[in-house]
């Protein structure tokens, strides 16, 4: 897996913001920035069991003349250097595939140019297919670009959750940006938590580095999510249940969506964090 | 379910998942069938309006838009796209393949545009197969077994030729003919075909009369290879003609398919029989009852390239073999007249036996696939007797047209991209490894700045003889220092402070990035003589790569595959 993360440039000032966002990630989690820029309504992703189609909007398309001189600013204003990705494989003439050997990948809650559905509360069918089938976690931004300082991961002690704060501990060491733990606790005191995290060889490397432990035993997910530092990367497991579960009992990563407007980093059923 | 069939073994999961394949291949292959007929059904009152020319261009432009803003599909019959899957990508297909062009080639054949509907159907078996492998978790070279069985269930089953089934999917989508492949996909066939007939009964899709072969036709039929040759050097390469130009002069997808339906619209005014996959028209030349001339046959054989091309080339949906069997049928027809207008004393046999050989040599050459035009035409025609008349002229007019067409209507798209790598071949085995696999990580850096001394002394303890020289600083690489740069000065020991890492580092040597293709790799170490390169990707140095692990990793490649 490539230490580098996966940037789908749109030319209009949404798609500046979020490309600002993604260079600002690159440069605290010493990641290297690679920017496609499509010339093709649609492209493909082939991971070990699924082929993602991502269907892009007109937006991506527009002004192909500016569109990789506005992101070399973008991206040298950064302060990094601007790779572009050229697609090698093509399924057809006008369909190529993208490498998906990427580390992170940011998507915009979706990939789709009503302003109506770039709000809290919805994350496109598209950037959900991909969230679900990556072997890697996927970067939601602020739709308007925000610098972070704090990293908050959410923790209900599935195995994605586990996942999640891997990935916690690998981006603020890098970084150097405090480490907070969200837990709500559901039926089950902060000892649990803790053993779960010990369980998966975590706690050591957690005290090492330092960490607060936002937990709450009582009031409801919603109102508890007040407390999250608002320059606060929010890192958060998705999809860690089978289908009828979430369908029954709703999923933690939807209410957290709904409500929080932080960037967040979603960490898929399929996701393999790569520490060092 | 998924716990039961991964208890099994790997064939027979492969034969269970391969019976299920078929059920998928057979079920979309008569879905579409029956669409067709009440599509004609609904459109035969306005067939003989006035305007009835204008029922292509519509159905081309309804067609265009559900395939690219409903389904949001791409355009083409599919079939290099389950090729590609099978060669690069695992066998992984989109879901929305299974049903996409089934519904745009729908519209595409049923408005009267002249296209057949067995590639789509190829695309819509396949995707099914991909995706209950998918679900089922299979491996890639599982999944790609199972991708051929979608295939040939599909072809199966609308022909109702579980032989020729195999044949198609064997040698036009995986190109090998292994035991494997074999079983699986023979399993998906036969299911096919057997839900084809369960549902539609059991017929012989174009029954002809038997009749009297002699050895005179038999050499005639040397002629007519050169004719069916011809005519498939000429659909395949105007078919690529009118696709550049349609593509390249409109821009609205909807307009281009329009305006190609609105031409074949014209043409069908005068020669009906272009219109549509052109079944009908196969079975009045196979009943012997085509009564219309030598010219008019001509005429009918052309008419049907140009309106293939036209309804295909600008962006309708469809496949190309139901346009070939036309083709060949009346190419066959045409030669039978042309023979007896030569020589008019000679008994040739009827014109359906040469119609049923000139539809192999057609679609043999189009597909540059003789086993598929052999048993597909034996089969579908109950005729038997043709077999050594079927297998002289496809033999021949393969040989004849790959001279001028070296591949076939599929492979083309996949050779222009680089990307046809045949089963066994050095490109294929390569292609499976990556770059991140052969990286050697197991190295020793030293800094730029570091005196010969201290580098003699790195030398006698380390068990390495190529050293990168990075930048302390900015971590970025800077050269390589293989152990032999070093020999020169090694008894000269007033040179040890005096010299330092980054005079003695090699910074011509040519770095791989991850992004390099292992055949570009074996390029630069033939070009540059060298057995082992640094890998490098943004300035930054990961590891070396060597000629001899490379071919490590490829001689256990070739052994996976053997055992596969």
């Amino acid at each position: 897996m490539r230490n580098e993360l996966l940037h789908i440039f749109r030319n209009t000032p949404f798609g500046r913001e979020t490309l600002m966002a993604s260079v600002y990630f690159c440069k605290e989690t010493g990641t290297s920035l690679r920017v496609y820029i499509p010339k093709f309504r649609q492209f493909l992703m082939y991971f070990e069991h699924e082929v993602v189609t991502v269907d892009l909007d007109r937006a991506f398309l527009r002004d192909p003349g500016t569109a990789k001189k506005h992101a070399e600013e973008i991206v040298l204003e950064g302060g990094l250097t601007p790779h572009f990705i050229e697609p090698k494989g093509f399924t057809a003439s006008t369909l190529p595939d993208l490498p998906v050997d990427y580390r992170y990948m940011t998507c915009p809650r979706t990939i789709s140019n009503l302003s109506a559905k770039i709000g809290l509360g919805y994350i496109g069918p598209r950037v959900r297919n991909i969230i679900r089938s990556a072997d890697f976690p996927v970067f939601i931004p602020t739709p308007v670009y925000k610098e972070w300082k704090r990293i908050v991961v959410f923790f209900g002690g599935s195995q994605n959750a586990i996942k999640a704060v891997q990935y916690g501990i690998e981006i603020a060491t890098v970084s150097g940006f405090p480490l907070i733990l969200f837990t709500q606790g559901e039926d089950k005191d902060l000892r649990y938590y803790e053993d779960e995290i010990k369980k998966a060889g975590l706690f050591e490397k957690l005290e090492t580095l330092g960490f607060d432990w936002l937990f709450f035993d009582r009031g409801e997910l919603k109102i508890n999510l007040y407390e999250v530092p608002h320059d606060s990367l929010a890192i958060v497991g998705a999809y860690g249940h089978g289908v009828i579960k979430e369908v029954l009992f709703g999923s933690k990563m939807e209410e957290i969506q709904t409500v929080l407007p932080n960037s967040m980093l979603i960490v898929g059923p399929n996701c393999t964090p790569v520490i060092g | 379910m998924k716990i039961f069939i991964h208890n099994l073994n790997e064939r027979l999961q492969l034969v269970i998942i391969g019976a299920v394949v078929g059920v998928g291949g057979g079920v979309a292959s008569v879905a579409l069938n029956r669409a067709l007929e009440w599509g004609a059904e609904l459109l035969h009152p306005y067939r003989h309006h006035w305007f009835s020319f204008l029922l292509p261009a519509c159905g081309a432009a309804l067609s265009s838009i559900f395939l690219f803003n409903l389904a949001k599909d791409i355009g083409g019959h599919g079939v290099p796209e389950v090729i590609y899957s099978v060669i690069r990508r695992g066998g992984l297909l989109r879901f929305r393949s299974s049903y996409s062009r089934l519904v745009s080639c729908c519209l595409t054949i049923a408005s009267g545009g002249s296209a057949g509907p067995e590639s789509p159907v190829v695309i819509s078996g396949a995707s099914v197969a991909s995706n209950i492998a998918s679900f089922f978790r299979l491996r890639d070279r599982q999944r790609i077994v199972l991708v051929g069985g979608g295939a040939a269930a599909a072809i199966a089953s609308i022909f109702n030729a579980p032989v020729a089934g195999i044949a198609f999917s064997l040698e036009a989508i995986m190109g090998e003919w292994t035991p494997t492949n074999l079983i699986t996909i023979g399993v998906a066939s036969a299911v096919g075909t057997e839900v084809s007939r369960l549902l539609q009964g059991n017929q012989i899709p174009f029954e002809g009369q038997p009749f009297t072969i002699s050895n005179l036709d038999l050499v005639a039929c040397l002629g007519l290879a050169m004719f069916t040759s011809m005519a498939s050097v000429l659909l395949i390469r105007l078919l690529r003609c009118v696709r550049e130009i349609s593509s390249k002069t409109v821009s609205l997808h909807w307009v281009r398919a329009a305006s190609g339906g609105l031409v074949v619209g014209l043409i069908g005014l005068m020669l009906p029989s272009i219109m549509g996959e052109g079944y009908g028209a196969i079975r009045t030349v196979i009943g012997g009852s085509f009564s219309e001339g030598l010219a008019i046959a001509g005429l009918i054989a052309l008419g049907k390239i140009v309106a293939t091309c036209l309804t295909i080339g600008t962006g309708g949906m469809g496949g190309l073999f139901a346009p070939c069997l036309v083709i060949g049928s009346f190419t066959g027809l045409f030669y039978q007249r042309f023979l007896i207008y030569l020589l008019p004393g000679v008994h040739w046999a009827g014109e359906p036996y040469f119609a049923l050989v000139g539809m192999a040599g057609v679609i043999s050459s189009v597909l540059q696939a003789p086993m598929t035009g052999i048993f597909l035409i034996t089969e579908i025609t109950g005729g038997y007797q043709v077999l050594v008349s079927v297998l002289l002229v496809s033999v021949i007019s393969v040989t004849l047209s790959h001279i001028f067409e070296p591949f076939s209507v599929y492979h083309h798209e996949l050779v222009a991209h680089g990307e046809l790598l045949r089963p066994r071949t050095d490109r294929r085995v390569l292609s499976e490894l990556s770059i991140t696999e052969l990286l050697d990580s197991d190295y020793q850096e030293v800094p730029p700045e570091m005196p010969l001394r201290e580098f003699v002394e790195l030398v006698k303890r380390s068990p390495y003889h190529f050293f990168p020289v990075i930048d302390s600083k900015t971590k970025r690489y800077l050269g390589l220092i293989h152990f032999d740069d070093v020999r020169a000065y090694l008894f000269d020991a007033n040179l040890y402070d005096s010299l330092l890492v980054e005079e003695l580092m090699d910074t011509t040597v040519p770095t791989i990035s991850l992004d390099d293709e292992l055949t570009e790799v074996l390029d630069v170490f033939e070009y540059g003589h060298d057995s082992t390169l640094p890998v490098v990707h943004d300035g930054r140095f990961l590891g070396l790569i060597s000629k001899a692990t490379i071919l490590d990793h490829y001689r256990k490649e070739l052994i996976v595959e053997e055992e596969i």
